[in-house]
């Protein structure tokens, strides 16, 4: 008798819980399908032609790598250019009809992911890149930039929610970030951190730790 | 006449200038690397050979303190929370500002202190641990780093950029209520909303700054002066300077209010 009580109490709880799994599913799956073939709606085209589906990106144009960033960031990252406050050409024309939940479960598919990196396309300069150690791991204090790791996270791997890892991160990409940060429109960064270091960076200063970064590899 | 108004403004003028001038505690090092600080050595010259080894293991303790000086530690703290870039940064208390201080007279235990008591007291307090001994590698390690740091700084003289700076009293009483919404726009980002900092991959990245893993209330910061010092000139990270000092004022109030680990 206890247990048939039982089993009708928590029957709607399993039901519940499959459901909510199922419905998981069905966002990355709806994920997935907008990384393959965008969501119908116009402009929106494949992330896939830049990001890859395993979201390894592509360092020959510097499509970011953004499988394994967490679904916090990816989505506030697309946000952003909708709203015009991150600078990116490119982008602002294909997320411009994305709706809340297609960003939602687009950001949930690449953060599940962990392709192997996807290797740049040109060798690093040695020089720069024993640069680039010392600025990531100690800083520039002289121009009040602290270590590239404090926020990153040691070894880059980023700070979840919102700091993004950078380790393994193409070379292309992480110098036009810097550069679009200091001299462009990317104006998202949570009180101007990004902007106000990027900046302060000599030309030689932000090649090297753009080198650093790209060297390693990415987190997992 | 004409000459007397002439000199009026020309005082004037230099008033102004002077106010000007004395005005930006925020240049605190120029960008040409010439500095009105103590400049301590380059860290490429610690010298090779046993005494170099040990300001190395001093400087390792010093960013890595739970994994290099484990029995002592009792949170997630490391020395470098709060001596910024490896205890070189001016107005984030500097070993080379405290080196030369050292020993001295302190009325918090009401003795004379020599350098191994004052670091053995941030294990206890800051790091809410149990203090190192004495003749420990530990002490002996983070002793001879601040001693290389402090090469050159003159012995006895109270440096500027030492310690925390010493803000004007605020206009109106620090309030925690303020301070909490300083908190949540400016600090939250980083250190979390419940102040329980960030960890990366299993690792302190933002430390904690109250609550069970952070500082306790023995600690220099727990009191609102000394961190309101601290948050001014340092947070958030490269963007000091950038709170007013009511701000300031405020935000530490409200970080001292929340609970933390009683002093022991």
């Amino acid at each position: 008798m206890r247990s048939i009580i039982l089993a009708v109490l928590f029957l709607p709880v399993l039901f519940f819980w499959e459901g909510e799994k199922a419905m998981a599913d069905d966002l990355v799956a709806w994920g997935k399908h907008i990384a393959e073939a965008g969501n119908g709606k116009p402009g929106n085209t494949a992330c896939m032609e830049c990001h890859r589906l395993t979201g390894g990106g592509m360092p020959s144009i510097g499509g970011p790598r953004i499988a394994g960033q967490t679904m916090e960031y990816i989505s506030r990252e697309i946000r952003e250019v909708q709203q015009g406050k991150r600078y990116g050409p490119v982008m602002a024309g294909v997320v411009q009809n994305l709706s809340k939940r297609d960003i939602q479960a687009v950001a949930t598919y690449y953060s599940q992911l962990s392709p192997p990196k996807v290797s740049d396309i040109h060798t690093p300069s040695p020089k720069l890149v024993s640069l680039g150690k010392q600025i990531a791991h100690r800083g520039l204090w002289k121009k009040n930039i602290p270590a590239c790791i404090q926020c990153h996270g040691q070894n880059g791997y980023g700070v979840p929610p919102l700091f993004p890892y950078i380790a393994g991160q193409n070379r292309t990409y992480l110098l036009q970030q810097l550069l679009s940060y200091a001299f462009l429109k990317r104006k998202d960064d949570p009180q101007g951190l990004m902007r106000g270091i990027a900046k302060r960076l000599s030309t030689e200063e932000r090649k090297a730790v753009a080198e650093y970064f790209s060297s390693l590899s990415p987190p997992r | 006449m004409i000459q007397r108004t002439l000199f009026q403004k020309g005082l004037l003028l230099i008033l102004a200038l002077g106010l000007l001038t004395s005005g930006s505690i925020a240049s605190a090092e120029s960008p040409e690397g010439t500095s009105r600080f103590f400049s301590p050595p380059p860290e490429d010259s610690i010298p090779s050979g046993p005494f170099g080894d040990l300001v190395r293991k001093g400087e390792r303790i010093f960013t890595q303190t739970r994994k290099y000086a484990h029995p002592y530690v009792g949170n997630d703290l490391t020395c470098e929370s709060c001596h910024l870039n490896r205890g070189r940064k001016a107005y984030s208390a500097p070993l080379w500002g405290a080196y030369v201080l050292y020993p001295r007279y302190r009325k918090k235990n009401h003795r004379v202190n020599t350098l191994e008591d004052r670091i053995r007291g941030c294990f206890r307090f800051s790091m809410n641990g149990m203090p190192p001994p004495s003749d420990s590698e530990t002490i002996k390690a983070l002793v001879a780093y601040s001693f290389w740091m402090s090469r050159g700084a003159p012995v006895g003289e109270k440096l500027t950029g030492r310690g925390m700076i010493n803000l004007e009293s605020p206009k109106r009483t620090p309030d925690p209520f303020s301070g909490k919404k300083v908190y949540a726009a400016r600090c939250a980002l980083c250190h979390g909303l419940h102040g329980q900092g960030r960890k990366s991959h299993g690792e302190t990245a933002f430390p904690p700054v109250w609550g069970a893993r952070s500082f306790n209330q023995g600690a220099g910061l727990f009191k609102v002066s000394k961190l309101a010092g601290f948050i001014k000139m340092n947070m958030p990270l490269s963007k000091g300077d950038s709170l007013t000092d009511q701000e300031a004022w405020d935000v530490a109030a409200y970080i001292d209010s929340q609970p933390r680990p009683k002093k022991p």
